[in-house]
């Protein structure tokens, strides 16, 4: 286990650094550089606290969607299987299966992982 | 700003202007113009007493192959300018022997920043007058026939095609060339294009040049309103309802999400003003289904941009951030869709 501090208490102070490197800029194009700076800072931050339990979710809408399978070992392998598993998703989306079977749950999950998505990335824009 | 990094195009800038007006021709200082992430332009003064006196160079980057885009502009200009349309007047084009494409323009007066045209309050009168404004020169754009710009070799759909069903194709085929990672969302959002282009309302209007990046951002306004429409690379053969609904996409509201016409006025105030300019009827309908279509456009220039960092092209962590954006395109889509609605209505 890492010291302290946290992931999120060393982010946090990034950002800090970010923000004020951003209101006593140069000029705006140094403003505008650090403030998309203390974005990505947060994006990672909220990241960090949430995508867990959101790639957990999001496994299990596939698993009834798509037909279920045991969560990989790791973090590297369940973003990689995850990440074919949503190719399959894509797949089965495009080949015309869900207009088939019926779209209701098929929408309601990628409702929930495109809100997820939003509330790390752009949280302004989840509401 | 970055004045380092971009001393190599106003040499070409200025070596753009010798080739173009010869050499007899004599120049002030050239200084950069804010805004273009894809160009740099110049404004130079010219100091040898013929007119117009205050131009623009644009410049794009050598390697970035923009010889065609650059002629098609001017082309489109030219008659653009010719029929009265605010816009700036074009002087003429060229290459640099370095590679460097230039275009030449007579410099118009007006700032560009969207932020403070949706925003602030020295500009509420422009805001005001803007919209029957663009509404009248994007009317006058739509006025304009394929053969009237056939000089400009620029895309259009065949003969009967209907120009949705076009431009689909040609966002999906840059769509999957730039996706970084799988979106079921979008791929959901095709079957729903591909289902309302079934039932739509076939176009109402015969095939007409479309701007291609008619936007808050792309247009120079001052206190009084619209002074030019800029940004003209990527017009192509189309119908009005594409125009309409770029200017309404989510991205170009620049802090007034509530206001869909570029941040300004409702969706619907915008389409009454562009049917009040043009004498014409627009499909509402077609317009829903345009935004979707733009919505997924924007998507695929997120990834555009995040993969110029990945790939190694451009290292910037501002392009990387981009990247993060197209997540909530996706729930813009699935808000133009209704999905968002029926999702929150179920969750009580």
């Amino acid at each position: 286990m890492q010291d302290r501090p946290t992931t999120a208490e060393l982010l946090d102070a990034l950002g800090d650094f970010m923000r004020d490197r951003a209101a006593n800029a140069r000029d705006r194009w140094e403003r505008f550089q650090f403030q998309v700076a203390a974005n990505s800072i947060g994006v990672l931050l909220r990241e960090s606290q949430m995508e867990d339990g959101f790639v957990r979710e999001e496994w299990r809408g596939l698993d009834s969607l798509i037909g279920e399978e045991s969560l990989p070992e790791g973090q590297a392998a369940l973003a990689a299987r995850l990440n074919e598993r949503n190719d399959d998703l894509a797949a089965r989306i495009r080949a015309g299966q869900f207009d088939v079977q019926g779209e209701e749950p098929l929408v309601r999950h990628l409702y929930e992982t495109v809100m997820n998505k939003v509330r790390i990335a752009s949280p302004n824009e989840a509401t | 700003m970055a004045e380092g990094q971009t001393s190599d195009t106003s040499r070409a800038a200025v070596e753009g202007l010798r080739q173009l007006l010869g050499g007899s021709a004599t120049f002030g200082e050239p200084w950069k113009l804010a805004g273009g992430a894809m160009h740099d332009s110049w404004a130079v003064d010219r100091t040898d007493g013929a007119a117009p006196r205050e131009l623009v160079v644009r410049v794009s980057p050598a390697g970035r192959a923009d010889h065609e885009k650059t002629r098609r502009e001017y082309e489109v200009l030219r008659v653009a300018f010719q029929r009265g349309i605010r816009c700036p007047e074009p002087i003429g084009i060229g290459q640099c022997a370095t590679g460097e494409d230039y275009l030449v323009m007579a410099r118009v007066s007006g700032d560009a920043n969207p932020r403070q045209l949706v925003a602030h309050e020295n500009f509420n009168a422009a805001r005001e007058r803007i919209i029957p404004e663009l509404a009248e020169a994007l009317a006058a754009i739509h006025l304009i026939s394929p053969q009237e710009v056939a000089a400009a070799s620029m895309r259009a759909p065949a003969t009967g095609q209907d120009p949705l069903q076009f431009e689909r194709r040609v966002v999906e085929e840059t769509y999957r060339a730039d996706l970084l990672n799988p979106h079921p969302a979008i791929e959901w959002a095709w079957r729903w294009l591909d289902r309302q282009l079934a039932t739509l309302p076939r176009t109402g209007s015969a095939q007409c040049v479309v701007h291609g990046d008619f936007r808050v951002g792309n247009m120079l306004y001052d206190k009084h309103g619209l002074t030019a429409v800029l940004d003209w690379e990527g017009t192509h053969i189309g119908e009005p309802e594409e125009d309409l609904a770029w200017f309404c996409t989510r991205v170009w509201r620049f802090g007034k999400p509530g206001l869909e016409a570029g941040g300004i006025t409702s969706r619907e105030a915008w389409l009454l003003a562009y049917e009040g300019a043009s004498g014409r009827m627009v499909s509402r309908e077609r317009v829903a289904a345009w935004e979707v279509l733009q919505n997924i456009r924007w998507c695929q220039i997120t990834m555009m941009q995040a993969r110029a960092h990945l790939d190694g092209h451009t290292n910037s962590h501002e392009l990387a951030a981009i990247g993060r954006r197209t997540a909530e395109t996706e729930l813009e889509i699935l808000r133009l869709t209704g999905v968002v609605e029926r999702m929150r209505g179920h969750a009580g």
